[in-house]
């Protein structure tokens, strides 16, 4: 539920000793990469280490927004056997066991339009298994008026993105279309391409921020540490972090109780503003 | 929200299915390409290009000993006399004057075959541009020829490791430097992604059709019975069909790549295996599995090895006003062998798979005055082409 979303955001930012508020956190992880169950066991230690809501993406075969580390990963879910059927299973089954940290379901369109029977199928599917929206990078709201129609009626929260190259008329639009957040990409590029912020990012930043209005600003791209969430202090109110996340995961390899504990440790970091 | 001036789609294909950080670009183009339309001086500079550079207009050729072999009237658009061997330099030239006109320096292209790439390769040396091309590891090896070529004519040419190393995981990989370098222009290469490339690239071959509908009103007089092309992305069909689409008299028929059979991984035959799906920017038929997920593909010719068709094809089966076939490899290599010994034409393994469908189906179109779009050039395929005769010739 995008409500749920939205009020876990401003639970979790912080005040920084400094007294800036920093952003709330959103790991990423790739539904699937080292099997199900292993990602289960992260949901849970993400929602216990204070993650104000998960980005899980289903893996799909052609993602071309995604860099090499998502690439691989999304391989490896996918190799893993990892359905669309498959990871709506896997938020019912955290939702049974008393998982409540909002999950967004990050999927490229196809997964959806096919694995999912379409659009509008897809959000009932969605929420029915206590889902709490979409992100989809390759849908920008041209081609989004039936995803957003779904979302609204299941009560389901969506994201569309603001990058460099977005003229100010389009980040006001995409802000207004989006229930749950705005997604910043904080400079432009692939996932996992670098990791920090020059001043110039800050500005812009700044000013999608005044675009976005009432709607809460999320980072994605370039969080890999707890300093580059301090330095978002101000900037946003949530700040993604996929690449680290998904690289230490599947560098650690292990039972689910090892993600679990890599999941904790990093999120922990994270949100303690150093590396 | 009316972020384009011109139509998005074919029917209920096509569309504009790209990331934000893309979107800028796609505008920019679509503008670009509206405002050229209207310029007299892009009109003249293209066809300056296009006849004294490329060497236009490309001859209607009268197939007469294949004919005689087949009983079907052929005539051939000569695509292959091209300079650099295909129609891509029609695209090429085409999109990089847009580039230039947009004031970019930088060109990104995937290939498959490679042609699209030596095309590129070409027009950026002559324009004075630099050239990145991303090419499947797989094709880098079967296609070898090409990348010196490229490498010749002074691009980068970037194997791409990734996924199957074939057309798909170049245009993926393309896309994603694109993502990651929007100052530069990418210069696709078939007339698929999202809008407005379906429509520029589309409109930069239609003076393949243009050329063959006249010349065959002037030298053959009427109109063809039927126009046959091969179609992997489908830029050369769709180049060739475009002005033939209002002469309902005329059958159009598309010939895609049925590889080795009708299982999954074994062809590119999107009519055979495909569904409704959304790859590379647009809406259309995709071979991909039941979650959505692309599924492999198969051809003998890198060029058609493709998961997906452009959009504008999907809507000519939808409406009836085109129908798609498909030719096996070994009926590709029929085509490639009778057309070398009968017309002393080495061509494309891509364009040899309208060859052989139209000998496959020689009973049923016989009488019949056909054009074949002959894509392209064979001397790329050799390699692939020359141990498959010769196991041919061993077991016979």
């Amino acid at each position: 539920m995008s409500q749920r979303l939205q009020a876990s955001i401003r639970a979790g930012q912080r005040h920084a000793p400094s007294g800036q508020l920093l952003p709330a956190l959103a790991p990423y992880v790739t539904a699937g990469d080292g099997g199900l169950d292993r990602t289960l066991a992260v949901l849970h230690a993400l929602e216990s280490a204070g993650a104000a809501c998960v980005e899980l993406g289903l893996p799909f075969s052609d993602p071309i927004a995604d860099g090499p580390h998502l690439q691989a990963a999304a391989e490896r879910a996918l190799e893993a056997g990892t359905t669309p059927a498959g990871v709506l299973e896997l938020v019912r089954r955290f939702r049974s066991a008393g998982g409540a940290l909002p999950i967004l379901l990050f999927s490229y369109t196809n997964p959806l339009f096919v694995g999912l029977g379409g659009f509008s199928a897809a959000a009932a599917a969605l929420a029915a298994a206590g889902g709490d929206g979409f992100i989809v990078p390759d849908l920008p709201p041209e081609e989004a008026g039936e995803l957003r129609d779904a979302c609204a009626e299941h009560g389901l929260g969506t994201v569309f993105f603001a990058t460099p190259t977005s003229s100010d008329a389009r980040i006001r639009a995409a802000a207004e279309a989006s229930t749950g957040f705005l997604y910043a990409i904080g400079r432009v590029g692939i996932t996992g391409a670098r990791t920090t912020f020059d001043p110039e990012v800050l500005t812009w930043l700044d000013r999608v921020r005044d675009l976005a209005g009432e709607t809460p600003l999320a980072v994605g791209f370039g969080v890999a540490d707890g300093a580059a969430v301090a330095a978002l202090g101000g900037h946003c109110d949530l700040a993604i972090s996929g690449t680290a996340l998904v690289r230490a995961l599947h560098d650690a390899g292990g039972t689910p109780e090892d993600a679990a504990r890599v999941a904790t440790a990093f999120t922990t970091a994270l949100g303690a503003g150093a590396p | 929200m009316s972020t384009f001036q011109l139509p998005t789609r074919f029917g209920r294909f096509g569309g504009c299915y790209a990331p934000e950080t893309l979107m800028a670009n796609l505008v920019e183009l679509e503008a670009a390409f509206v405002h050229a339309g209207q310029d007299e001086s892009y009109a003249a500079e293209f066809a300056r290009l296009l006849g004294e550079f490329a060497g236009r207009p490309t001859p209607l050729f009268e197939a007469r000993r294949l004919s005689e072999h087949l009983g079907v009237e052929v005539w051939l658009k000569r695509e292959d006399l091209l300079h650099t061997g295909a129609h891509k330099l029609n695209n090429a030239i085409g999109q990089a004057l847009l580039a230039r006109r947009m004031g970019k320096t930088r060109i990104l292209a995937e290939t498959g075959a490679g042609q699209h790439g030596v095309a590129t390769a070409t027009v950026c040396a002559l324009l004075g541009l630099e050239c990145v091309v991303y090419m499947g590891a797989l094709d880098v090896e079967r296609q070898r020829p090409n990348v010196e070529r490229m490498r010749l004519l002074g691009a980068r040419v970037v194997a791409v490791q990734s996924g199957q190393r074939t057309l798909k995981d170049a245009v993926n990989e393309a896309m994603r430097a694109w993502v990651g370098d929007p100052e530069a222009h990418y210069l696709l290469g078939s007339a698929l992604g999202p809008h407005p490339f379906p429509t520029v690239v589309g409109s930069c071959h239609e003076v393949i059709g243009a050329e063959a509908r006249a010349q065959w009103r002037a030298r053959v007089g009427g109109s063809p019975d039927a126009v046959v092309a091969c179609v992997g992305g489908g830029s050369n069909a769709i180049g060739l069909f475009r002005k033939f689409i209002p002469d309902a008299e005329v059958e159009l028929v598309g010939v895609e790549a049925g590889g080795l059979g009708d299982g999954p991984g074994q062809h590119a035959a999107r009519w055979v295996g495909g569904r409704e799906g959304i790859l590379h920017g647009c809406r259309t038929l995709v071979l991909a599995d039941s979650d959505g997920q692309v599924e492999g593909t198969h051809s003998i010719s890198a060029g058609l090895d493709y998961p997906a068709v452009g959009p504008e094809h999907a809507h000519l089966a939808d409406t009836g006003r085109a129908r798609y076939e498909r030719a096996s490899d070994d009926e590709a290599l029929e085509g490639f062998r009778l057309l070398a010994r009968l017309e002393g034409i080495l061509p494309a393994l891509e364009s040899s798979h309208a060859l052989g469908w139209v000998v496959r189906e020689r009973e049923c179109l016989a009488g019949q005055r056909v054009l074949i779009g002959l894509s392209g050039r064979g001397d790329k395929d050799l390699a692939s082409v020359l141990p498959r005769l010769a196991a041919e010739e061993e077991s016979a």
